[in-house]
């Protein structure tokens, strides 16, 4: 069994596992992946059964015409698991979100959430999971507290006045009922799109690049409320671009580029079985991070 | 899982709430309509358009049609575009109650309009209307409501750029009014008149005339209404047939 040192910073204790030593003497410290989530948390409202997987996605396979987007890709989310979709622009991350929630049918392949199929039971698959997309918009002629309300009616939870109100001084935006969404900061709008796509208590959560353009304080409280989120037995899928935040918060990443799926293990493990590979030393500076593997598999070149 | 009741409710709830705020466009696609039915309410102008009846007719088409065409088109293409489709979609309401209560709204709307312009109208031409025909002529305004709505879907299903579509509408507009106003007076030539007369506005016209003036109700007017629903078969056809949910 590897070893392992427990780390105090800032009055919080995190465990790391010890990897090799380096020249100078120094140990190379990996973040420990994150031990069975599911067994210990509560279960979301929606949770799926005991043992299930909250997200099933058998050989999906998606084409616009003639161009495949995502080739013959499989995963599986288990409760209570962050698990983070990487891969540079174009590669098929949001094509693979727009299956899963439904948005396109796929070519082949099938998607269940919570065992439900997302194309045979799209409302008992929907109301399963919440979903921020990319670009979010809501109706620009409402106030967010009419938004929070439509769309709590909308997965059947019915919000009277006290509790709307509660629902929006949780993301600290009470203050703002009366606003459009289009009025709020970037940060307020995440915060929004966050407590709309929680608002029924799903077993799974779809976060297209949710810390995209926000400040570091915004980005940290969002991770904050994701954390807590799994805390209460949510299982969350995002993607995103930092790999920083996919290291430190994901229990397990897949990496996709060109529509097909290159790998699925804990960032840790990713970095112990990559961290040889050619590709990934040509760009690394010093110890192995998740965005060296990333560049490594994915190559250096810019997408569009 | 979420009742079609309570759905139903809440998308009603925001798109009322929507509509309420949006009442400037109402009172502005009543700009014209009341402006025709005051311009003519002298004796020789009105018998140039044959009849009062005609004159509420061709003022309730223009204000439903304005409604239709600029107000729903032009806003389903908007949120189209800014992708507020694609977020009510990953939601569990199935898409038939999202564009029902779009519709809805839009034929409150439209009742709203045509009561206010037939009760201008009736004061402004000395016209006596029982209760029997306001409520024939809110049974128009929904058919006639239908024809614009169904012809606005169709642009919106056929155009997926927004700013395309709002140049379309502003000429099919103008086109649709030109040929209702003078189409049917001979204005635009004798070959015109029966173009004008089965032209979406002209069925309209004629269907409203015919509930204002019952007495001379006729075979003109029963065909009318047949070319109304053909209208609204043929053009919510390719309407849905074609509609994208997204933009891109």
């Amino acid at each position: 069994m590897a070893e392992t040192v427990s780390v105090v910073r800032a009055g919080r204790t995190e465990t790391y596992v010890v990897g090799e030593e380096r020249a100078d003497g120094s140990l190379v410290l990996l973040p420990q992946p994150r031990a069975e989530p599911a067994a210990t948390r509560p279960a979301a409202t929606l949770a799926p059964a005991v043992g299930a997987s909250v997200l099933e996605v058998d050989g999906l396979t998606v084409a616009y015409g003639p161009k495949v987007a995502v080739a013959d890709v499989s995963l599986r989310i288990q409760p209570g698991e962050i698990f983070g979709l990487l891969g540079p622009n174009g590669a098929g991350k949001t094509s693979t979100l727009s299956a899963i929630e439904g948005l396109l049918k796929p070519r082949a392949g099938a998607v269940r959430v919570a065992g439900f199929d997302i194309r045979r039971q799209p409302t008992l698959a929907k109301t399963r999971m919440g979903v921020q997309l990319q670009a979010t918009s809501f109706q620009p002629d409402l106030t967010i507290s009419q938004v929070l309300r439509l769309y709590a009616g909308l997965y059947g939870v019915r919000l009277g006045a006290a509790e709307l109100h509660s629902r929006l001084a949780e993301v600290g935006l009470e203050a703002e009922a009366g606003k459009p969404f289009s009025q709020l900061s970037g940060g307020q709008q995440q915060r929004l799109s966050l407590q709309i796509a929680v608002v029924h208590s799903p077993a799974l959560l779809l976060l297209d690049e949710p810390t995209s353009g926000l400040d570091p304080q915004s980005r940290r409280q969002l991770w904050s409320r994701i954390e807590q989120l799994r805390s209460a037995g949510g299982s969350i899928l995002l993607t995103t671009h930092s790999m920083e935040e996919a290291q430190a918060v994901c229990d397990r990443v897949a990496i996709i580029d060109h529509g097909q799926l290159l790998t699925s293990e804990t960032p840790a493990e990713l970095i112990v079985k990559h961290r040889d590979d050619p590709r990934v030393l040509a760009v690394a500076h010093g110890e192995v991070t998740l965005e060296d593997v990333f560049i490594g598999l994915t190559g250096s070149e810019i997408r569009d | 899982m979420p009742s079609v009741g309570l759905v139903l409710t809440s998308l009603f709830r925001a798109d009322f709430a929507a509509f309420r705020k949006h009442r400037r466009s109402l009172v502005v696609s009543l700009l014209l309509p009341i402006f025709l039915l005051v311009s003519t309410a002298g004796d020789q102008a009105v018998h140039s358009f044959d009849g009062a009846g005609y004159i509420i007719g061709l003022a309730i088409s223009y204000g439903l049609l304005a409604m239709a065409i600029v107000g729903y088109a032009l806003s389903t293409s908007r949120d189209r575009e800014r992708g507020v489709f694609q977020r009510l979609r990953v939601t569990p309401a199935p898409t038939w109650a999202i564009m029902t209560s779009r519709l809805a709204m839009q034929v409150l709307a439209n009742l709203i309009l045509a009561l206010i312009v037939v009760i201008v109208g009736a004061q402004l031409h000395n016209l006596s209307l029982s209760l029997g025909q306001y409520l024939l002529v809110l049974l128009v305004s929904v058919l006639a409501g239908a024809v614009f709505l169904a012809i606005a879907q169709a642009l919106v299903g056929l155009i997926r750029s927004t700013d395309t579509l709002q140049a379309v509408a502003r000429v099919l507009l103008a086109v649709l009014i030109i040929l209702g106003t003078f189409g049917q007076v001979g204005a635009l030539g004798a070959a015109w008149v029966d173009v004008s007369r089965w032209s979406p506005v002209g069925v309209v016209m004629t269907m409203f005339a015919g509930v204002l003036d019952l007495g001379a109700w006729g075979g003109r007017d029963t065909g009318a209404v047949g070319a109304a629903v053909g209208y609204v078969l043929i053009c919510a056809a390719v309407g849905v047939r074609w509609f994208r949910w997204e933009a891109g």
